[in-house]
């Protein structure tokens, strides 16, 4: 920590959401991002801040489970697991030893979309995180010892997140059902045959395929300069060869014709309903007016979903939506737990009518201002810590295209106006367009054989 | 799909424009200054501003929580804390929420085991509304009877839908297991019985008999100027009257003897969720750095012995971790892990095994050095928003600890040798007395799990209540 006045991310454009800026913003000066694409093709971004003596840095692989096939469903995330078991410097086990005896932290997750790794650690930690990430880039190895064991901890990771979660292994049902063609349709976990079957020829494969330096982008944010990143790139990562990006994804899934339901039968205390609707990728233009729906209709107490559902008829336990950063058209899945002896389709029932309400009578200008509101709050709280920002950076590079569409997205939710939202709601939210997943207890001497 | 137990999600795609502050020179490690004042109602008052993003961030902490809940009616601190914003003597639970998200703010009431804390967030420039609301909330609840309903109602279906999980209620079990009638054993949300039981006069009763000035620590941290916000502060929470309360001390308890063995039957589970353990320790034990220190090297971080046996080499788990829970009196200490049916024994033995080997090897000086490079790393973005902070100043006034807590948690890091050590792991680690709780398909571990204990309970995971059966509890 700094001794004094710690410094975080003050922001512009505040008086295009009708908020008056403070004068201390009105001085500042632009979001300061550098940017630099390395001869191999790898694009880096730097936003130094000096709070706290820490990085955070990213780098996302446009790779995840939609490059997959059936058979190897899973595979990007496996692999991710295996870019931490070895390579040519940093042998099996070495790179987390090294990162922590050094003050790092590591993680990764892996998405339909991307792949992305994730270092947070002490400036003085710099150069060896550098030296790591270079040596697993380039030389990556395949222990076939390491693959037997990393196979069982995703079994398990899998056991814990779908098998023995009710949200995961109905999510999982659904988006098997809403998409027919697309690769979308599987789990980025995998199917648990998949995970069992996966061999060293196919993780080869995904490494060449996926892992070329001109495939992914990195984002460092923290206690650094422009000028010394970019140097350690030179030396570290620009020497990495490139190769040709993974295959496009061509399939796009057909337009939806009519409703899909389908049930699961589970030993289970309370039911679960999700809804799933296509909606279009990130870049697309109605992804402003799409989330200020979101908001009127589920965030906090007030909204819409919350009063009607959980509030007023007591119907749920919660209701949520949630929606991917997606490459592709994707699935906006509204979520809810019935209450115990609550007919899911008495929850369904009031979900629709609220969706009605949307399309039928224009939102009111205080429900367009509060989720105004409530994404400028959201977003200094997502941009207050170096993670965050790194974060969020990255993903406007990766999804919108282009890290400056930053700069645009205030303007932009600005001019989403209340004739926006019912529009979207009228376009995506139809009964034609939705597939319905519900998790039926099985309870008693059933649930015991 | 996350690589570790910890990963963060994709997070919502908007932003805005930002800019940066000034650079200034590297210094040690040290929280930003603030200031203590208590109101003339008793109200001790903790202020840091902290510049740089337009937020407020308030944490109020009430010096009572779960561990006072009456038996039988476990939950009652909790759903207390749940009501205050529904229902105001100026606002119905509907309007509050109403103007709390119409500002974009955030607040939560939640009560842990040693007290209750009442959090809220919101912009610099709704200051003013978002302090009125948070004391609104604070000193004008009125529990209205339909709000109390729906709250109760909606915990019982909680508590129903974690045993959904076995990962999410593993705790609840394992600390009544190992505390039994002792208030840390208590489930601080209560169960499927006791939020029955609970009325709306208990819950009057309780607030009248905690939730005064003198009983309540609060802190505001962020974008502000802290001689206008001392003068905000005097006017809105300054009106609360002052009140005297009696103080609810929870008794020590010694540790458990012998090894016993609680098994949780859901018959569908294709995996066995663990704990093991025994009593650990206060939040002030003079040994609580020195304990961090041992405990990130046996099980507090990826590369601990005990992630490193049961994933990295066997790959049994997707994760294993070791928790000291510190609170007021000795809270609980626990190995944690799951693994697939077929593997449990194989695991529980090679947790313990990694147990035996810290007693029998103590650790090296390499290791040492590693862990306290690693808590110096990963300290620092701990402290950075001030939400992180204003929680941590509150807490540890709360617990007698004092900024040196983090100024000087580097010399004190520093301080732990290997001999050092030696003793931490002889204190403050069990090995021959162990509680274990397993919750798993029982038909199929049953026999194979017998081994670890002399004592051994089981009940289904539907039956309600946690450990031990509450009355009535036979479904």
């Amino acid at each position: 920590m700094k001794k004094n006045r710690s410094c975080g991310t003050a922001l512009l454009l505040l008086c295009v959401l009708g908020i008056a800026a403070s004068p201390v913003w009105a001085q500042s000066e632009e979001f300061p991002v550098s940017s630099h694409t390395l001869k191999n093709g790898m694009k880096v971004l730097v936003q130094p801040d000096h709070s706290i003596p820490n990085v955070a840095l990213y780098i996302f692989y446009r790779i995840g489970s939609r490059n997959e096939h059936p058979g190897t469903t899973g595979l990007s995330h496996f692999f991710e697991h295996m870019m931490f078991n070895g390579a040519k410097k940093y042998g099996p086990g070495d790179l987390d030893k090294a990162m922590e005896a050094n003050g790092a932290s590591n993680n990764a997750y892996t998405s339909q979309n991307v792949t992305v790794y994730q270092d947070w650690f002490p400036r003085s930690a710099l150069e060896l995180i550098y030296d790591i990430e270079a040596d697993r880039i380039r030389d990556l190895t395949f222990d076939p010892k390491k693959i037997a064991s990393e196979r069982e901890v995703v079994a398990s990771e899998r056991r814990l997140s779908v098998d023995n979660n009710n949200f995961g292994l109905l999510d999982e049902q659904l988006r098997a059902t809403a998409f027919i063609a697309h690769t979308y349709q599987w789990p980025v976990v995998g199917w648990m045959s998949d995970i069992q079957s996966w061999t060293m020829e196919d993780l080869k494969h995904h490494f060449e395929m996926g892992y070329s330096p001109s495939n992914a982008t990195m984002v460092v944010v923290g206690d650094v300069s422009p000028a010394e990143i970019f140097q350690l790139c030179e030396k570290y990562i620009e020497p990495i060869p490139s190769h040709a990006p993974p295959p496009p994804v061509t399939t796009i899934e057909p337009e939806q014709l009519g409703e899909r339901r389908l049930v699961v039968h589970k030993p289970a205390e309370l039911p679960l309903l999700m809804i799933g609707y296509h909606v279009p990728q990130t870049n697309n233009p109605d992804f402003y007016a799409l989330n200020i729906m979101r908001s009127v209709l589920f965030q906090g107490e007030s909204s819409r979903m919350y009063q009607r559902l959980v509030d007023k008829d007591q119907l749920a336990l919660d209701v949520s939506y949630d929606v991917d950063s997606a490459f592709d058209p994707t699935l906006g899945v509204i979520t809810a737990q019935p209450r115990q002896g609550v007919d899911p389709q008495a929850c369904e029932k009031a979900i629709y009518e609220e969706l009605e309400n949307v399309k039928g009578a224009l939102i009111s200008d205080r429900e367009l201002e509060k989720a105004k509101n409530n994404q400028l709050a959201d977003f200094y709280r997502e941009m207050r810590t170096i993670n965050g920002r790194a974060n969020t950076i990255g993903t406007y590079e990766v999804f919108m295209g282009d890290y400056q569409k930053l700069f645009d997205a205030a303007k932009s939710y600005s001019a989403v106006t209340k004739e926006d939202v019912q529009r979207v709601a009228k376009k995506y939210f139809g009964p034609n367009n939705r597939t319905v997943a519900t998790l039926l207890p099985e309870i008693g001497e059933k649930a015991k054989q | 799909m996350t690589r570790g137990t910890n990963g963060l999600r994709l997070l919502a795609l908007f932003a805005f424009l930002g800019v940066l502050c000034p650079v200034l020179p590297a210094q040690s490690l040290r929280l930003p200054p603030h200031e203590k004042i208590v109101l003339k109602n008793g109200l001790t008052v903790l202020l840091m501003e902290k510049h740089g993003v337009p937020l407020v961030d308030i944490f109020a902490l009430v010096k009572t929580g779960a561990a006072a809940d009456p038996t039988g009616q476990e939950g009652l601190a909790s759903v207390t804390a749940g009501l205050l914003r529904k229902g105001t003597k100026t606002r119905t639970a509907q309007q509050f929420a109403a103007d709390f998200d119409f500002i974009g703010g955030t607040i939560s009431a939640d009560a842990g085991a040693d007290f209750t804390n009442i959090s809220a967030e919101f912009l610099t420039k709704d200051l003013a509304r978002g302090l009125e609301l948070f004391s609104d909330a604070l000193l004008h609840p009125t529990f209205p009877q339909t709000e109390t309903d729906k709250i109760l109602a909606q915990s019982l279906d909680g508590v129903r839908s974690a045993k959904d999980e076995p990962q999410a209620v593993l705790r609840l079990y394992y600390n009544g297991y190992l505390y039994g009638t002792h208030p840390y054993g208590r489930p601080s949300d209560g169960d499927e019985l006791s939020l029955k039981r609970i009325q709306r006069d208990a819950i009057l009763k309780f607030y009248e008999a905690n939730y005064a000035p003198g009983n309540t620590i609060l802190g505001v941290a962020g974008e502000f100027d802290a001689a206008e916000m001392r003068k905000k502060l005097e006017e809105t929470l300054g009106a609360w009257p002052a009140k005297a309360v009696a103080s609810n001390p929870v008794a020590s308890v010694p540790p458990a003897k012998g090894k016993r063995l609680l098994l949780i039957d859901k018959p569908d589970a294709t995996q066995t969720y663990f704990a093991i353990g025994n009593m650990g320790t206060a939040a002030n034990d003079p040994d609580r750095v020195a304990i961090r220190v041992v405990n990130t090297i046996f099980g507090g971080r990826f590369t601990s012995e005990l992630n490193e046996a049961l994933r990295v080499e066997s790959g049994y788990t997707y994760g294993a971790n070791s928790v000291f829970d510190s609170r007021k009196a000795p809270g609980p200490f626990g190995i944690f892990s799951f693994t697939k049916n077929e593997t449990t024994t194989p695991a529980i033995d090679l947790a313990l095994q990694v147990l035996d080997k810290l007693h029998k090897n103590g650790v090296t000086e390499e290791q040492l050095k590693s862990a306290k490079s690693y808590i110096k790393g990963q300290f620092p973005p701990t402290i950075e928003t001030s939400g992180q902070l204003v929680r941590r100043i509150v807490i540890n006034e709360y617990y007698g600890l004092r900024d040196d807590e983090v100024n000087e948690l580097e010399a004190r890091l520093d301080a732990v040798t290997p001999a050092v050590a030696r003793q931490i792991i002889e204190k403050h680690f069990p090995v021959d007395n162990l509680v274990f709780v397993l919750i798993g398909e029982a038909s199929a571990i049953r026999p194979a799990v017998k081994k670890y204990a002399d004592k051994m309970d089981e009940r289904p995971i539907s039956d309600p209540g946690f450990w031990p059966p509450p009355s009535g509890a036979q479904k």
